[in-house]
């Protein structure tokens, strides 16, 4: 008899783990309770930007990653949109300059390429860039890919391996015996299995509380602008430093100075259309947008891109990023109890990390030795 | 019949509305999602209720289907205006 898995989550991240797991022969179920890429994954943008990851296990994770997505379209037999773009970080002040040239410093040394280039080289690279611009890196392995078209995907072909796929499925329960959790209870059914994972992004938490199990994953909110569609623009993905400066922000002094944490993150779809992020708020579970942040979103897009000045904006919306304090998501078993696993918490990573993760995950819940020490990742590491 | 157009800022057809509703798709924004339905220039605002229509009709049991979200600004604003 084959090993039964249930996954909780239908966004990126779980629909990558059911793939990887019905590829690896796993009897998969996986659950949401609404929708494929109804939550965060739904409400995101386009980017693989590896060179915007910190130094360290998220990066070598990232890289892994990345290496997976040049092959997953054929394997998916879906066209992703996905493209090796390259990717910039604009910088416009002497500060950022300094905080980004260390930055540099350490991927070079985790030995990704990643060049400083001048403000010319940067309008070069990218027509349109302001004037103003002091300098930029410059990576040309970054890339971006379709969310939704990676979900829908990997959903599907989780489905075509033998996966059960159901929608509009809360989980009210773990269902637990002793030490061990024994599968999950929906609004219509209680589903037995060897093991659960919960992929359930800033939902996380509530589903693991009645356990005792503490997920320390905050919604951390994120708006963006949609433009009407617009003739081929971006030839690459576009970061402010910012926006590199806000991720790694920590003390409340900066959080008074911008209390929205705006910075420039900035793409086009397939389509035409502008995607032109990005805030960072912890407000709760709340998902309103914010015609003040709009603006402010607006102020360094039009500031970087000064003809985006002209440009139609079609909708707003935001998603709610699943933050760690550490900036590292949670992956693995949870220690002292049985059967049940965590993929959550990637914030902003979800789109660049989705394969690697479901393939490691694959590995760690049929037993195998993953591929990458996974220690950095663990839910323990928040024990102290 | 199944190639009529139902949304025409983004020329999706009634046959691909249809497939997503097969896929899986139980509300307006899942079948926004899977084929672009309501995405473009209007937002919906011309074809969100006869897709409410085709997925009310296809999901049977009188349930109401879940809208997308109105969201700002309300219709296309420059940029420029915005940050004005």
């Amino acid at each position: 008899m084959s090993y039964k898995v249930i996954v909780a989550g239908g966004g990126l991240i779980g629909t990558s783990i059911a793939y990887y797991l019905a590829k690896s022969g796993a009897e998969v179920t996986l659950i949401d309770s609404k929708d494929i890429a109804s939550g965060t994954s739904g409400s995101c943008d386009r980017a693989i930007m590896i060179q915007s990851k910190k130094p360290g296990p998220t990066l070598d994770l990232a890289i892994k990653s990345a290496a997976l997505y040049q092959d997953l379209e054929e394997e998916l037999e879906v066209d992703l949109e996905y493209r090796k773009s390259g990717g910039m970080i604009i910088i416009e002040t002497k500060e950022e300059l300094k905080v980004i040239k260390d930055m540099v410093a350490l991927q070079q040394k985790s030995g990704v390429d990643v060049r400083l280039i001048s403000g010319d080289e940067a309008r070069k690279r990218q027509p349109g860039l302001s004037e103003d611009l002091l300098a930029s890196t410059w990576w040309e392995h970054d890339a971006e890919v379709n969310p939704l078209k990676v979900s829908f995907a990997m959903a599907s072909a989780a489905r075509r391996l033998g996966a059960v796929i159901k929608l509009g499925s809360p989980v009210r329960n773990l269902m637990t015996e002793k030490n061990r959790v024994i599968g999950v209870e929906t609004s219509e059914e209680e589903l037995y299995a060897d093991a659960v994972v919960v992929a359930a992004g800033v939902w996380t938490p509530q589903l693991l509380k009645p356990l005792g199990v503490d997920v320390p994953i905050i919604p951390r909110q994120g708006q963006i602008l949609v433009s009407e569609r617009l003739p081929p623009l971006l030839r690459t993905g576009i970061l402010s430093a910012s926006y590199i400066t806000n991720k790694l922000r920590k003390g409340a002094s900066r959080e008074a100075a911008d209390p929205f944490g705006v910075g420039l993150a900035i793409g086009q779809t397939h389509s035409g259309s502008l995607l032109i992020g990005g805030s960072r708020q912890f407000v709760g579970y709340n998902t309103e947008t914010n015609p003040e942040v709009t603006q402010k979103i607006g102020e360094v897009a039009v500031r970087a891109f000064p003809q985006l000045a002209k440009v139609r904006i079609i909708r707003t919306f935001t998603g709610l990023r699943p933050y760690t304090a550490d900036a590292k998501p949670i992956l693995g078993a949870v220690q002292g109890m049985d059967g049940i696993y965590i993929a959550a918490g990637h914030e902003g990573d979800g789109v660049a990390l989705a394969p690697i993760t479901g393939k490691i995950m694959a590995q760690i819940v049929c037993g195998e030795e993953p591929e990458k020490d996974m220690r950095a990742f663990s839910l323990s590491r928040f024990k102290q | 019949m199944n190639d009529m157009i139902i949304c025409r800022c983004e020329g999706v057809c009634l046959s691909e509305v249809l497939d997503a509703v097969e896929d899986g798709a139980n509300s307006v924004p899942g079948i926004k999602k899977r084929v672009r339905v309501g995405m473009g220039y209007c937002q919906g605002r011309v074809c969100q209720p006869i897709v409410r229509d085709i997925l009310e009709s296809k999901l049977g049991n009188g349930t109401k289907p879940h809208l997308q979200r109105a969201q700002n600004p309300v219709r296309p604003v420059i940029l420029g205006d915005i940050v004005r």
